[in-house]
């Protein structure tokens, strides 16, 4: 299933066999919104200072760097400042 | 027989008018949270149970002992023995804050329902499955029998969503063999089948397909076949508005074509 999970994550665009081109993007495009949406929630600062194309790309890193545990949604709040703070070493 | 899914948008709503005979909460948005509001809807003699998001059953992480502790003390808190959550996974090894499919094979069946059993053996009862929406899927077994293998292996209930089994309908039975509602539940042993879920979905043109968003009022063939079921076994029926949640009077409105004709 790693296919699978590397298409929506971002970190390959291969489509992984036997599913559908459509299908797969729903999925990666789900996630996306996800993340995005609770990270603006607590940060809408950091989006409206970076602006929308800057902050898709934002976004689209932290989730293809994914690797959350919580079962807790609220909780990417914490792990997106853990990802700022990995990227800014 | 009506229920609500409760959600925070309804915090400053009148619960007292609203039409539902019991709730339903996402138990990780009321773990460790203020459950004040929750306490106020069972002491109006209404219950609240419990419909998880995240416990990944279709996916390969170690399901948390941790985390079934705190849903055992939530329905504790509540007095509820409902607990279910999705026939997907929630990620692969890590949490995606989403629901994914799991391929229809035997293989699956075994592997999954031995992760319902082990929650069950945590929790000590019985937990629920939901059939999901799913956009694209693998495996040889057609989505109904998965579901069904599943519950008689693993020996869990069933909460059957109505408006998924619609959507994937819609979604594919053009290209696959998929099941439509009647055909779906003719195949799941109904004795399972704790609740109904309905809801409302639409199209999207990005994709090409109907996403299951739970921002619209209920298609009409959906709405049949769980009053139906319920004419014929007493299912109860529960309403789902996540996103672009209306009025109380929409609400209610709702409530009111599936209470109209369970009386």
């Amino acid at each position: 299933m790693s296919a699978f999970y590397d298409y929506v994550r971002g970190r390959s665009d291969v489509i992984p066999q036997g599913y559908t081109e459509p299908g797969m993007r729903v999925y990666r495009y789900l996630v996306y919104l996800g993340a995005s949406q609770m990270v603006e929630a607590h940060y809408p600062k950091v989006k409206a200072e970076l602006g929308d194309e800057a902050w898709r790309t934002l976004i689209e890193e932290f989730v293809r760097q994914s690797q959350w545990t919580s079962n807790y949604y609220g909780d990417l709040k914490d792990e997106f400042l853990t990802f700022l703070a990995r990227e800014s070493a | 027989m009506a229920g609500l899914g409760y959600r925070r948008d309804m915090a400053d709503w009148d619960m007292s008018a609203v039409r539902a005979d019991f709730f339903e909460v996402v138990p990780e948005n009321w773990v460790h949270r203020n459950r004040d509001p929750l306490h106020r809807l069972i002491q109006s003699g209404r219950p609240v149970q419990l419909h998880g998001v995240s416990l990944n059953l279709g996916g390969t992480s170690d399901i948390q002992p941790t985390f079934l502790r705190d849903v055992c003390e939530l329905m504790d808190d509540l007095g509820t023995k409902h607990y279910s959550d999705h026939l997907a996974a929630s990620g692969d090894a890590h949490q995606l804050h989403d629901l994914f499919p799991i391929p229809f094979t035997v293989a699956e069946v075994a592997r999954v329902s031995d992760r319902i059993r082990y929650v069950q053996d945590i929790l000590g009862c019985r937990i629920g499955i939901e059939n999901s929406t799913w956009y694209t899927n693998i495996g040889d077994m057609p989505e109904a029998d998965f579901l069904a293998a599943v519950a008689e292996r693993s020996d869990c209930n069933i909460l059957l969503d109505i408006n998924n089994i619609a959507v994937n309908y819609k979604n594919h039975h053009k290209h696959q063999h998929v099941h439509d509602i009647a055909e779906f539940i003719a195949r799941v042993d109904r004795s399972r089948i704790s609740y109904m879920h309905v809801a409302g979905h639409e199209f999207d043109e990005r994709f090409g397909m109907y996403i299951d968003t739970h921002s619209q009022p209920v298609a009409a063939d959906t709405v049949q076949a769980a009053l139906q079921l319920h004419r014929l076994h007493g299912i109860p029926i529960l309403l789902e508005w996540d996103n672009d949640v209306p009025d109380m009077d929409t609400i209610n409105q709702e409530l009111a074509c599936l209470r109209f004709m369970t009386m």
